[in-house]
């Protein structure tokens, strides 16, 4: 019997590998750092460091990088694109807005394919799907060799209306193979069989051009993998937190961009559902961002409105996360009107904050911890050691200084404003949402997330903060944690009283059977098929959706329209009775579950630990005289008073002035916020 | 106000406040999108505000249409002015008087009164662009309306909601009197829930900081703004600039172009634009009431601060002077829904000016909004519905210093706004697009070109009683260039009758046009105008272009003197014939003032002959042509060249 488990998380700067004993539940963390130019290097050197025997490894399961990377770095083969005669620019005219409406001089990015290499050719279908024009089989051939000479090393197919009849795109591809077999070709009825030409284009096109990178990079790993004795089908992490195995890849490639944010998001909500909070937020503080996301009634929010760049839609289902410029590194300044600001500027990893004695003069959020007492002087098990005088002296010159504060005051107030502004954050997430934060539980991680969760908390009157054990590599846990998952969609627009509920079973067995399939061609069992249907709906008349989810045999749609409109007052506050419903689009998920290992439980007995020692923290303008801990040196029913610190190799859990802690029976650090 | 009396915050609590005030309008924002039945506010035509207790400005949203900025604190104080001593929690009301502060009737704004205990601390303010508000044509733009009785129904300020009661009485009024009745309703929940989204957000932040606090947070955010602006002015040197841009036409007058003049004084930390000289308002909807006048300005003063917040801080340390009547300065009833044609030349006539004083954001102008409409019934369908098409296009921005135009965007009135996927005009409207692609050659030739505009071309499927109107302008006031940069092209649309292959020329304004099944009418819309020498741009940039196809070959010889050969256009080789290129780009040197000031009727008479093209007209000899017939317009011609003198020919050396 394979006993062993390995989830992978590439980072930029460090790739973790988690590896789990099925058995006792065991985790163990290898870090290594990351190869940015190759990251298979990184991950092949932390199996070697971390003694992984592959031949003993039952699921080996990876978070990677390289789409998002491809996408944004634009180092892209060159993809062509075909299209249906007089809309080669769909995705350059895009819904033609800004990000920055007012910055004349930022523009939104050009397409990932250029206009030369987006060719046309004749063929129509109309909005009822009816075919107006067949494909032109002449002009086919002739972009086929055009593509050909150009030596294309992938190809999307975007014809108007395909997402109610491909098959002029399908006939398309076929002429394309037989020019050249080798390349991949992404059809838009196939990829995201949805209406609204530029976001099916685009999430088309992202797909085509992460093909030939995602596929070799995929391919190598599996080969490797597989030399050193792994037997079984290498998992990789999508946006929709799932993972699927390479033969799906190659046909959904860009559902990898993302992949690495997602993780995050998913151990979060495995950390929730663990301790008994099916309602919880994830709180991924880092050097530079904070990644915030929500799960609710123990899933995650999911978005179909994502990108990796402004302007190019990626339309399948994502884990919905928030990213804010504010992290550890973020700078404090005082801007012309004279107001203290922070972030989103960031010192970044080098020279980072001032206490990393790199150069930087300007405190950051790290630098003002380091004041307050609340970061201790030796980080990563004494490799890192921070300059406290630095760190009074940026505070003290950037922002002591021009407010007329004192030190700590200055200290304070640069953590104040960027806990608030993390806070506006989560706001923005879960209140303009529907959703109330005090029944919710913050899930603090990322290397910065514990530092500053128990005060962001109290901001929002979140009652509970869980740190979990390894804060620093949560992420890689995420990996772990997961089941093949497979996303599928249908334009289905009708009147939802209207519709005869046989219709629509009708639609969803149709995709099912796709789905079914899906599954099987992953090795998946019957028996550990899940498929969970929903159904898009809105008021007729408005332009966005809600999923609410339908059951297994549609038997009356009545029950769908109140489900929409419980969710409806749910989200926005207000439903309309009255008023008419129609269906948007109809969705299935289909999932493989993969067992779980247990996480090992520990008893816990109530005890007070002995501080390991003691140092001033200042809280609210007062010097505390606070307990020190070693999170190793702590055990399941650890009780802790605040003020108190805990700090660890990769991460420091601040306990505040008034508030308590334990550490509960999955060594999960539990905080009850209070004040 | 007597901001004198207390200290001033703490700098936490002040910057706490700050930020959390902007994310309250962002909430509000976040739901009107996904709550809304029209697909204007969809397309993102709208705004959210944040108001202390005398209606001035506190915050706005990031993300706001431009249009709107400048006006929300009009209509709040107007409501103010009707309702004080009479407000309840739990009241709403609604304004759409452009005579009032308001943009034009189907800017609708829904304000709320924001209480703590029985004290009123601020107003919340939601401002969306309804799809109908009745009148005589469907969207309610009626291009010949010379009043406000034939435009759509004017909402001086009513009550929505009275103490959290819904006035249905009043709404179903409004709505009764438009032509999407249940939507309106819709849109009437839709922006009540986003004013009540600020409203517990504001009372959030009294919980934790205190009501005075709060309140004095909003004046001191204001002053924070002002004094960022007011710093920056002053760092200014004092001085005065001037110019000015038109309005094609007056529909009720003879031929012409309609002046904006405009002249803008710095001195010290203040700035005032004087429209003095402007025309006086004109027989069409292409007039502009004071309100939106002073939005156009504060959006175009904007473009050159993009990162200052905006709220009456800014809008505080600016003065607008304009002359009473004048169609920069309209008033009741004189009809005014197309405000935005004034609009955008005042945005792109304060761009040309505070480009000379900020050389590093310069910017060429960009082309003007267009909208089509067009109304009937749906004869693919038994019950033969009635169809709205209501659409506008993206264009070409102009050219910057070191860098081209930004292709296909939004007119510059509002760039969040989006464009319609064309899979679902096809579905709600009996049209089918036959093309909807960048226009080769739209661009304004220059150093650094102006960016592409595109063409849609679209047939009318089977339908009955079916009328057309264009909104649209810069048919003869070409978009322009700068710094010796070229126009672009002129706006119009064209239409090819069901089964004949003439194309009959439109231009780009008429109304109630009857349509037919199997119509087929194309619309393009204007690159931005050209920044710099088009004979000192690079002629690998022009090859570039020709490669993607933005420009022919043709016209790389004619507007830039580059001269190109194609090797293999499979593998996208082209080359550069440096000889010739050189040789043409002096013989243009050499000739182009004298183009540019040769006979106009001559130049007419070369039109008609067919041996110039419309761009060479435009671009070489800066003619402004009948383009249907192909008469020269004299005065406008005058007009145009009197620009182009300055503009261009000026700065070729």
């Amino acid at each position: 019997m394979k006993k062993t488990r390995v989830a992978v998380d590439v980072g930029g700067t460090f790739t973790d590998i988690c590896i789990m004993d099925e058995d006792s539940g065991a985790i163990r963390i290898e870090k290594t750092s990351s190869t940015p130019d190759d990251p298979m290097v990184a991950i092949l050197n932390g199996v070697e460091q971390g003694g992984i025997d592959l031949s003993e490894v039952s699921m080996f399961s990876h978070g990677t990088t390289v789409a998002t990377n491809a996408l944004i770095t634009r180092r892209l083969p060159r993809t062509a694109m075909v299209c249906t005669e007089g809309f080669r620019d769909v995705v350059e005219i895009r819904r033609a807005n800004k990000e920055d409406l007012w910055d004349t001089y930022k523009d939104v990015a050009k397409p990932y394919i250029p206009r030369r290499d987006r060719l046309t050719v004749r063929e129509r279908i109309d909005a009822e799907g009816a075919v107006i024009e067949a494909l032109n089989e002449d002009d086919a051939r002739r972009v086929a060799e055009v593509l050909r000479k150009r030596d294309a090393k992938s190809i999307a197919v975007c014809f108007m209306n395909s997402y109610v009849n491909g098959a002029n795109e399908r006939r398309m591809r076929e002429i394309l193979k037989e020019a050249m077999p080798d390349v991949p070709v992404s059809i838009s009825s196939e990829v995201m069989p949805e209406i609204f030409e530029h976001e099916r284009f685009s999430t088309t096109m992202a797909n085509a051009v992460c093909a030939p990178v995602v596929v070799d990079y995929v391919s190598r790993l599996s080969e490797k993998l597989a030399a050193a004795g792994y037997e079984r089908d290498l998992l990789l992490l999508h946006t929709g937190g799932g993972v699927m195995t390479p033969g799906s890849v190659k046909d959904f490639s860009a559902r990898l961009a993302g992949s690495g944010i997602a993780a995050g998001a998913i151990a979060s909500r495995f950390i929730g559902n663990l301790c008994g909070y099916p309602n919880s937020i994830g709180f991924d503080m880092g050097g530079t961002s904070t990644d915030v996301s929500l799960v609710f009634n123990g899933e995650p929010r999911i978005t179909k409105d994502w990108y990796i760049e402004y302007g190019y839609p990626i339309r399948f289902p994502s884990i919905e996360v928030l990213t804010i410029g504010a992290g550890g590194g973020s700078l404090a300044w005082r801007d012309e009107g004279g107001s203290l600001r922070n972030g989103p500027q960031s010192a970044g990893a080098y020279p980072g904050p001032a206490c990393y004695k790199n150069g930087n003069t300007t405190a950051t959020n790290t630098d003002a911890n380091v004041v307050l007492g609340r970061l201790g002087t030796s980080l990563a098990g004494g490799k890192i050691t921070l300059d406290p005088t630095l760190a009074e002296a940026a505070v003290r010159e950037t922002v002591a200084k021009p407010f007329g504060m004192s030190l700590h005051e200055a200290a304070e107030a640069i953590v104040a404003v960027a806990n608030a502004n993390m806070a506006n954050a989560v706001r923005l997430l879960s209140i303009s949402r529907g959703y109330d934060p005090r029944d919710f539980a913050l899930i603090a991680f990322g290397g910065a997330g514990a530092l500053h969760g128990a005060a962001v908390a109290k901001e929002l009157s979140i009652p509970t903060v869980i740190v979990p054990p390894n804060p620093g590599v949560t992420s890689a846990l995420g990996c772990l944690l997961v089941d093949i998952q497979h996303d599928f969609s249908e334009s289905f627009m009708a009147s939802a009283a209207a519709t005869d509920p046989g219709s629509i079973e009708e639609a969803f067995l149709r995709i099912e059977k796709n789905a079914v399939e899906r599954l099987a061609h992953e090795g998946v069992s019957e028996a550990e098929m899940i498929l969970q249907r929903s159904v898009e709906m809105m008021y007729q008349g408005q332009w966005r959706s809600l999923a609410v989810a339908a059951p297994a045999r549609i038997d009356r749609v009545s029950d769908l329209i109140e489900a929409f409109h419980a969710e409806h007052e749910r989200e926005y506050n207000f439903r309309r009775d009255e008023a008419p419903v129609s269906i948007f689009r109809i969705a299935v998920k289909a999932i493989g579950t993969v067992p779980k290992a247990a996480i090992p439980e520990y008893k816990a007995i109530p005890y007070r630990p002995d501080p390991q020692s003691r140092r001033k923290v200042w809280f609210d303008g007062k010097a505390h005289d606070a307990c020190i801990y070693q999170r190793e040196d702590l055990v399941a029913g650890a009780e802790l008073s605040g003020p108190a610190i805990v700090e660890q190799f990769d991460s420091t859990t601040v306990i505040p002035a008034g508030m308590s802690a334990v550490v509960d029976k999955f060594m999960n650090i539990l905080i009850r916020v209070k004040g | 106000m007597n901001k004198m009396m207390k200290p001033s915050l703490d700098p936490v609590t002040f910057e706490v406040l700050k930020n959390s005030f902007i994310s309250s309008v962002d909430q509000m924002a976040e739901r009107m999108l996904r709550t809304c039945y029209s697909f204007v506010i969809y397309n993102r035509d709208f705004s959210n505000g944040l108001h202390d207790s005398d209606g001035n400005s506190v915050a706005q949203g990031n993300q706001d249409i431009a249009v709107h900025v400048g006006t929300l604190h009009f209509t709040c104080k107007d409501v103010i002015r009707a309702f004080e001593g009479n407000m309840l929690p739990g009241d709403v009301y609604a304004i759409n008087d452009p005579y009032a502060g308001g943009t034009h009737f189907s800017d609708v704004r829904l304000i709320r009164p924001i209480f703590d205990e029985d004290h009123l601390i601020g107003f919340s303010q939601s401002n969306g662009h309804w799809s109908d508000l009745g009148g005589s044509v469907p969207g309610s733009f009626d291009v010949a309306a010379r009043e406000m009785f034939r435009e759509g129904m004017r909402i001086t300020p009513v009550r929505l909601f009275h103490g959290g009661r819904f006035c249905a009485d009043v709404a179903n009024m409004i709505a009764a009197n438009t032509r999407d009745p249940q939507s309106i309703i819709g849109d009437i929940h839709s922006q009540a829930q986003a004013t009540q989204a600020a409203e517990g957000d504001l009372l959030r932040l009294v919980k934790k900081y205190g009501r005075s606090q709060v309140m004095q947070g909003m004046q001191e955010v204001q002053d924070y703004v002002e004094r960022a602006v007011r710093r920056r002015i002053a760092a200014l040197p004092d001085g005065s600039w001037e110019t000015v841009d038109y309005i094609d036409r007056d529909p009720a007058g003879g031929e012409g172009m309609i002046p904006i003049r405009i002249r803008m004084t710095i001195k010290g930390d203040g700035i005032h634009y004087d429209f003095t000289g402007s025309h006086p308002t004109i027989g069409s909807i292409y007039n502009s009431a004071p309100g939106a006048t002073f939005s156009a300005v504060v959006a175009g003063m904007k473009t050159f601060f993009p990162d200052l917040p905006l709220n009456s801080g800014f809008y505080r340390m600016i003065e607008v002077t304009a002359p009473r009547n004048s169609v920069v300065s309209a008033e009741w009833p004189v009809a005014v829904t197309g405000f935005l044609m004034p609009f955008e030349k005042i945005m792109n006539a304060i761009f040309e000016m505070w480009s000379k004083i900020m050389p590093e954001r310069a910017i060429a102008c960009a082309f003007n909004l267009e909208y089509l409409l067009a109304g009937g019934r749906d004869a693919r369908k038994e019950d033969k519905p009635i169809f709205m098409f209501y659409e506008w296009l993206p264009g070409g921005w102009g050219g910057r210093n070191g860098k081209d135009g930004a292709d296909v965007t939004t007119a510059a009135f509002g760039t969040g706004l989006m464009s319609q996927p064309n899979e679902g005009n096809e579905r709600v409207n009996p049209t089918h697009t036959v093309e909807f692609q960048i226009l080769r050659d739209s661009a304004g030739p220059g150093k650094w070109r102006g960016g592409t505009g595109v063409q849609k071309t679209s047939v009318l499927l089977k339908s009955e009683n079916a009328v057309m109107s264009y909104i649209c302008d810069r048919e003869r006031a070409v978009v322009w260039g700068v710094e010796g940069g070229l126009p672009s092209m002129p706006h119009g649309l064209s239409i090819k009758r069901s089964g004949s292959d003439e194309e009959i020329w439109l231009g780009s304004v008429f109304s109630d046009y009857p349509v037919q099944t199997g119509d087929q009418f194309a619309r393009p819309t204007a690159g931005g105008g050209g920044f710099g020498d088009p004979l000192e741009r690079d002629p690998a940039k022009v090859v570039a272009d020709v490669i993607d196809d933005y420009v022919s070959i043709e016209r790389a010889a004619l507007d830039y003197g580059v001269v190109i050969r194609a090797i293999d256009p499979d593998l996208c080789q082209y080359e550069i014939d440096t000889d010739a290129t050189e040789a043409r780009r002096a013989e243009i040197r050499a000739k182009r003032k004298d183009w540019a000031r040769m006979d106009p009727e001559e130049v007419s008479r070369l039109y008609k002959a067919g041996e110039l093209g419309k761009l060479d007209v435009l671009r070489r000899h800066a003619v402004i042509l009948d383009w249907e017939t192909g008469e020269v317009l004299a005065k406008t011609t005058a007009q145009f060249r009197e620009s182009f003198e300055k503009r261009t020919v000026a700065h070729w050396g």
